[in-house]
C-alpha cells in the first residue's frame, strides 16, 4: 500500500530539513529543531514550544523503535501545521522502546485551533512514512538537499 | 522588606499560553479513543501524571486574578487562550478593531476579545 502525504504542505519545504543535526542529546536536538520552525515563521514563542515537547517527553517518549522519533505538539504558539525532518546519523539516545539509538526525526506541529482528529491524521501520516523501511533507507541515505527533495516529493505524490 | 523593593509582576501572557498548551494535551490523553490513536502510533502515554504535576506547577505560576478568568474562560469555551492572526480572534473570528494592538513583551496585563472574552496571544 502507497503511504501518501498529500496534506502535508511543508514536506516540499527544505527551509524546514537539517541534514545534520549539530547536538547528540536529545534535548538540544529538540532546540534546534523548534529553533528551525522559529527561523521559519512557523512557530511564534521558540521556549514555549520547546518546553511543551519536553513535557510531552516527560508524559511518554516519541521513540518508535528503529532509529525513529516523532516528537509533536498541538500548541497556541504554532501558526501553521508543519512538519520537520532531521537526521542525526550519529545517532541520539532518545530512550527508545528497543533502546536503539535514533538517527530520523520528525517533528510534527500543529496549531491549537486544529482539532485533535485532524493532528492524529496528521501524525498518523508522519508515523506511517517514518515506518516503511524504505522511506527510511532513503532519508537517511539522501545525500543532499535535492536528494531529499525528491524524495520527499515521492511521498507527497 | 518593603514592597518597593518587590520584583515587579511576571508578564502573564507566557504561562497562560503554556497553560493552555497543557490543558489542550491533557484532554487529548484523557480521551481514551486518542490515547489509543497514540498507541497504536506506537506513542508511550503512560505518564499522565507528570502532565498533571505540571499543569498544577503552570497554574500556580500564574497571578491568582489570572488563573481564575483563565478557569473560568477555560470552563466555557474548552480553550481560554485564542491567536490572533491578520487582526482576526481566532476563537470568535471576529476583526478586531484597528485600535486593538499587540501587548508589550512586558505587558502584566492579559489582554482579551472584546467580542468573546477569551487571552488573545497575537502572533
Amino acid at each position: 500500500m502507497a503511504t501518501t502525504l498529500t496534506a502535508v504542505p511543508s514536506l516540499n519545504d527544505l527551509s524546514l530539513y537539517i541534514p545534520e543535526l549539530k547536538t547528540r542529546r536529545k534535548d538540544s536536538a529538540l532546540a534546534e529543531l523548534v529553533a528551525r520552525a522559529h527561523d521559519a515563521g512557523t512557530v511564534r514563542d521558540a521556549g514555549l514550544l520547546l518546553e511543551l515537547l519536553r513535557v510531552r517527553e516527560k508524559v511518554g517518549g516519541s521513540a518508535l523503535g528503529k532509529g525513529v522519533a516523532v516528537p509533536h505538539a498541538r500548541s497556541v504558539t504554532v501558526l501553521r501545521p508543519q512538519l520537520l525532518v532531521a537526521r542525526a546519523l550519529q545517532g541520539i539516545d532518545w530512550s527508545a522502546p528497543d533502546h536503539t539509538p535514533v538517527t530520523l526525526i520528525l517533528l510534527a506541529l500543529s496549531p491549537a485551533e486544529w482539532s485533535e482528529e485532524a493532528h492524529h491524521a496528521f501524525l498518523g501520516r508522519a508515523v506511517g512514512a517514518a515506518r516503511l523501511q524504505r522511506n527510511r533507507q532513503r532519508l537517511l541515505a539522501a545525500s543532499s538537499f535535492d536528494a531529499m527533495a525528491t524524495v520527499l516529493r515521492e511521498l507527497s505524490a | 522588606m518593603s514592597a518597593a523593593t518587590a520584583a515587579p509582576p511576571a508578564p502573564p501572557l507566557p504561562t497562560a499560553v503554556h497553560l493552555a498548551d497543557l490543558d489542550l494535551l491533557l484532554r487529548e490523553l484523557a480521551d481514551p479513543a486518542a490515547r489509543a490513536r497514540l498507541r497504536k502510533f506506537g506513542f508511550d502515554v503512560a505518564g499522565l501524571s507528570r502532565l498533571e504535576s505540571a499543569r498544577a506547577r503552570s497554574a500556580a505560576a500564574l497571578e491568582p486574578r489570572w488563573l481564575a478568568l483563565y478557569e473560568r474562560l477555560r470552563l466555557r469555551y474548552g480553550r481560554a487562550v485564542a491567536a490572533v492572526r491578520a487582526r482576526v480572534c481566532l476563537g470568535c473570528f471576529v476583526t478586531l478593531p484597528t485600535t486593538a494592538r499587540p501587548p508589550l513583551s512586558a505587558d502584566t496585563h492579559l489582554r482579551v476579545c472584546e467580542n468573546c472574552g477569551r487571552i488573545h496571544y497575537w502572533g
